[in-house]
């Protein structure tokens, strides 16, 4: 590329030039109606899920009146309601303790010394290239042999050796200064201590993060569940919603139940918008 | 620092609750399933070592080679069509101002629902009587039997997942966008470089480590798809379906071979470090 200085300044440029940045209406208008695309099958589950039953929502028209009716007929059935607090379960105890064991680890990995430090963290690392799938049946047979199908344990402990986790803390408490924790040292804190009072508090940021994509991992999780959850005592919501089948039972009334499945998704994505999209954008958490 | 080299039990017993939690439930399954796949282990829990029978009786398996062929037809369909979708929105999120942090939400909102609800959601739209079907029959068109038609129902599936996915890769490419030096691209603008000019010459080439992240990335979850297929297709019409993961399923939990369940995720798990392996390549080259 070779800079021509005689060529006049385009409009484009001297917009740019004066910090005004042209607005461009057609591809605003492109993106407005492609955001709207995707947003539209969530909005056509609500509008079903708020239909009144029996079908009558003929595809593409408004219905004529709204109701809540399949919202609480859904909230009021004893098999949804155990769904959704399997689901709370599964996904809240796994976010504390890989949380807690990660940040733990991820602390040790960074500022300590110990016999078969790095070669247990590669380790780690290389077992993030075994995809899960891969490993189900051993998995499986393991959780089966201790007793753990259809218990919560067997469903939530195998789910909660996550080296993404691991490696996120690791990277993060790295960046943080030895003199922090030494100075602690100095002053007689116990490792327990500077774990609880500086490590913690420091890594809140990151923790919060992480926080979020666990729920979500958890929440949305299918396959485990699918295989270990085998009765309505710890079968998950996402489970659950896949034994519901429309020949049995009112279209509104399906929607109704993804409609509120989807709720706790939506809390984390109003209220953690910002913070989701910027660690994406830093980290690669998937 | 010496307290940390005094002191090499703490260190250990920070690690010990994820050490004993990999060792059982990564590492040993990781070398089970490899051993696994060298027996005949079904639901009673016996087993007896019989060599390579399950590869030889996979390579004869025709389930196991459409199971191959639908993965990478499906991979084949998603992966360039997920990509072109979230290169599009995110080049279209760095050049709008206008009302761009809602925009951006609403891309990516599906990205933080889950696969199931895809499915469920997806599964109507594509029904007799549902969405499509609906609106096409008021143009007096169709109806189109999406998920009964072996040519039609991979990309319908797929359609499904990069719906549900590209927020990901789109946010990943905005980054990567925002990175490129905003004086390139207006120093080729004085140039009188065309906006297309402009996206070939500069903004392609330094955003090509982005671009070959999110492949790599977009390829692996293709092999990976299993919700959707198992909500709205259960692996038909006719094996249409019928994924390498679905394969796994249906032999370890539909007819309890662990044994040979456990083989066909040895080859997932071959295909995956092929994929990471020339990833790892790639990025290094690029580096030096």
């Amino acid at each position: 590329m070779t800079l021509t200085a005689s060529r006049p300044l385009s409009r484009a440029a001297g917009a740019a030039r004066a910090g005004r940045p042209p607005v461009r209406w057609p591809l605003a208008a492109l993106l407005a109606v492609l955001s709207l695309l995707t947003v539209s099958p969530f909005v056509a589950m609500v509008v079903v899920a708020l239909s009144p039953a029996g079908r009558p929502t003929v595809p593409g028209r408004w219905p004529e009146s709204l109701t809540l009716d399949n919202l609480t007929r859904v909230l009021s059935s004893t098999g949804f309601v155990s769904w959704t607090v399997n689901s709370l379960v599964y996904s809240v105890v796994s976010v504390v303790v890989i949380l807690l064991t990660a940040s733990m680890a991820g602390y040790a990995f960074a500022k300590k010394r110990f016999p078969g430090r790095d070669a247990m963290f590669w380790t780690f690392l290389a077992t993030m290239m075994v995809p899960f799938q891969a490993t189900l049946i051993p998995t499986f047979v393991l959780v089966n042999e201790l007793g753990g199908v259809d218990t919560f344990w067997g469903l939530i402990v195998p789910t909660l050796a996550n080296s993404q986790a691991v490696f996120l803390m690791r990277q993060f408490i790295l960046g943080l200064p030895d003199e922090l924790f030494d100075a602690a040292k100095v002053d007689g804190a116990s490792e327990l201590r500077v774990y609880w009072t500086i490590v913690v508090p420091l890594t809140r940021p990151v923790l919060a993060t992480l926080g979020v994509f666990v729920f979500l991992w958890h929440w949305n999780d299918f396959l485990w569940p699918l295989i270990v959850g085998q009765s309505d005592t710890t079968r998950t919501l996402t489970v659950g919603l896949t034994t519901l089948r429309t020949e049995e039972m009112q279209l509104s009334t399906l929607m109704a139940s993804a409609t509120i499945s989807v709720v706790p998704c939506l809390v984390v994505f109003f209220l953690l918008q910002r913070y989701l999209v910027n660690s994406i954008a830093m980290t690669g958490l998937k | 620092m010496r307290h940390r080299l005094r002191d090499p039990v703490t260190g250990l017993l920070f690690v010990l609750p994820v050490l004993v939690l990999f060792l059982i439930f990564r590492i040993f399954p990781t070398l089970g399933a490899a051993g696994m796949s060298l027996t005949d282990w079904n639901i009673g829990g016996e087993w007896s070592f019989v060599g390579a029978d399950n590869y030889a009786r996979l390579l004869d398996d025709t389930n196991f080679w459409t199971s191959l062929r639908v993965t990478l037809v499906y991979a084949a369909v998603y992966v360039p069509l997920t990509l072109l979708v979230a290169l599009g929105t995110a080049l279209l999120l760095n050049q709008v101002v206008f009302l761009r942090g809602l925009f951006r939400g609403m891309l990516f909102l599906p990205y933080v629902t889950s696969f199931v609800l895809a499915g469920i959601i997806w599964r109507w739209i594509y029904e007799f009587d549902g969405l499509i079907n609906g609106l096409l029959a008021k143009a007096d068109l169709g109806p189109v039997a999406f998920l009964e038609q072996s040519a039609l129902v991979l990309p319908a599936l797929a359609v499904v997942s990069v719906w549900k996915g590209f927020g990901y890769s789109m946010l990943i490419l905005l980054a990567g966008l925002k990175s490129i030096p905003g004086s390139y691209l207006e120093a080729a603008t004085v140039d009188g470089a065309s906006p297309w000019q402009r996206f070939r010459r500069i903004t392609l080439p330094l955003l090509k480590p982005t671009l070959f992240f999110v492949l790599v990335i977009e390829t692996i979850s293709a092999f990976q798809t299993f919700d959707t297929i198992y909500v709205m297709t259960g692996g038909g019409p006719a094996r249409a379906t019928y994924t390498l993961i679905y394969g796994i399923y249906e032999h370890g939990f539909r007819s309890f071979d662990f044994g040979y369940a456990a083989t066909w995720g040895m080859v997932l798990f071959a295909i995956v470090l092929v994929v990471s392996l020339v990833q790892r390549r790639f990025l290094d080259r690029g580096n030096t």
